[in-house]
């Protein structure tokens, strides 16, 4: 595993087809965004569904790094320690 | 499940919360197969007439991304792109939804985006290249998105002719190209002004184009329901023309409201439309369903009824919502936002309900299967 932090990443239902049926994968990273790539590196197409084209998480993706909201933020400036836990969740909207 | 079979005509019905397939030998009874990507909106998917075997849909999940799959076993398994659909970086955009998948020349596939922008893909959707010439349109900070979203939802290719195409952007207008996409043009000289008489004088941004179609026989002629009303123009004229004989008209606009276009796929200048009551209402006038019918070229349209419910009938047809098949006579489909779907084996003299209880339907395609 690369170096960096070890952090442990909540899979929502939607995605799990790419883990196939993980719910929960660990992963070495320093930022948030180094982990979407190793979770992309991982489960080829996973990035896609979790990064827009600018490189932010989509929208309407909830993103907590332990209990802190940080999916406005930019994914390279998220910094993760070890013991960490990226929670990825769809936000409650729709219809 | 029953298997479909070469020569039998697939109907592909893009939903709210998924796709759904039908097939059918005689057009007379219809398998259904589906729902396929249950809950993401699908809003629209072709069987690729190339090979009459590869279906793709444009799925968007407004949480994890808009992506395109393709099946070539009638939905028994999908494949996603290795990639998905991206602006560049430094277009500062980033795409919400697929609107359109259509087939190109050769092995190109096309899809239409919100934000607006057209997309290619030379490898049966595995990896997309943004179409710059338009994407990047000098002027694109003044495309002013319709009621829907700043949506590319109609990709009119040219048969036989790579070079030339024609887009509809909501609502930013039409635009024509004849370099393959390297340059683009609008192409919207007479188009009514909203509510008004007058027409557009020169080629210029903001028609709220609804849906266009290239007639069967005379590809260089095309058909358009604008938000404005409906209109024809053929390349060489000096503009588009309005052609609303035996059309309703819609209070608030003063022209023909509504949004889908089907033509027929053999007879020249014979195109269907679905008119709404207006703007201010987006359904069919008085509760009554009817699908119009030129046949000389929109110089007249008439009024088809027969199997449509004339009563309490208060539909909402999306523009992606009808389509002719190629069988002859030909078969045209029609889709509502209630979940309805009607069908006519004769050119839509007469019509019957194919199914209901659907998800708001928001596109039907049609084709013939092919080698299995």
């Amino acid at each position: 595993m690369a170096e960096g932090a070890r952090v442990q990443v909540s899979v929502p239902h939607a995605l799990r087809e790419y883990t196939k049926g993980a719910e929960n994968v660990t992963v070495k990273a320093r930022t948030l965004a180094q982990a979407v790539q190793a979770l992309e590196a991982m489960f080829p197409g996973i990035g896609y569904r979790l990064l827009d084209d600018q490189g932010r998480m989509r929208r309407y993706v909830v993103v907590l790094v332990n209990e802190d909201p940080v999916g406005d933020l930019d994914p390279a400036a998220v910094a993760l320690r070890d013991g960490d836990t990226v929670h990825l969740l769809p936000s409650t909207a729709g219809g | 499940m029953a298997d479909v079979k070469k020569g039998d005509t697939v109907v592909t019905v893009g939903t709210r919360k998924g796709l759904f397939l039908f097939h059918s030998r005689d057009r007379r009874r219809w398998a259904s197969r589906g729902p396929y990507f249950a809950g993401d909106a699908v809003r629209h998917a072709i069987l690729d007439p190339r090979d009459g075997k590869t279906i793709y849909a444009g799925i968007t999940s407004e949480h994890w991304g808009a992506i395109v799959s393709r099946s070539t076993d009638f939905g028994g398994k999908w494949t996603e792109g290795k990639e998905g659909p991206r602006f560049p970086k430094e277009s500062g955009l980033s795409i919400t939804r697929i609107w359109q998948v259509q087939a190109g020349q050769d092995d190109d596939l096309y899809i239409g985006t919100e934000p607006a922008g057209l997309f290619r893909s030379t490898d049966r959707g595995n990896t997309w290249e943004s179409v710059k010439g338009l994407n990047a349109y000098p002027e694109r900070e003044k495309w002013n998105p319709g009621n829907g979203g700043l949506c590319l939802h109609t990709i009119l290719p040219y048969p036989g002719d790579a070079k030339r195409m024609l887009v509809g952007i909501s609502a930013a207008g039409v635009f024509a190209t004849n370099d393959g996409g390297k340059s683009w043009r609008m192409y919207d000289k007479g188009v009514r002004y909203y509510g008004q008489k007058k027409t557009y004088a020169k080629e210029d941004l903001g028609t709220c184009v609804h849906k266009m179609v290239r007639d069967a026989r005379d590809p260089a002629m095309v058909y358009m329901q604008n938000h404005a009303g409906m209109h024809r123009r053929k390349r060489g004229d000096d503009g588009w023309t309005i052609i609303e004989k035996g059309l309703p008209i819609a209070k608030s606009t003063l022209g023909t409201f509504g949004f889908p276009l089907a033509a027929h796929p053999h007879d020249a200048k014979t195109v269907y439309s679905v008119p709404l009551e207006g703007d201010y209402n987006r359904v069919v006038p008085n509760g009554a369903m009817a699908v119009y019918r030129t046949t000389n070229g929109g110089k007249q349209w008439d009024r088809l009824t027969r199997g449509l419910p004339q009563k309490n009938a208060y539909y909402t047809i999306l523009r992606d919502g009808m389509r002719t098949d190629t069988n002859d006579p030909a078969g045209v489909y029609v889709g509502t936002l209630t979940g309805e779907l009607y069908f006519s084996r004769n050119d839509g003299d007469s019509w019957a309900l194919m199914a209901d209880n659907l998800p708001g339907i928001q596109s039907v395609e049609a084709g013939i299967a092919g080698d299995q």
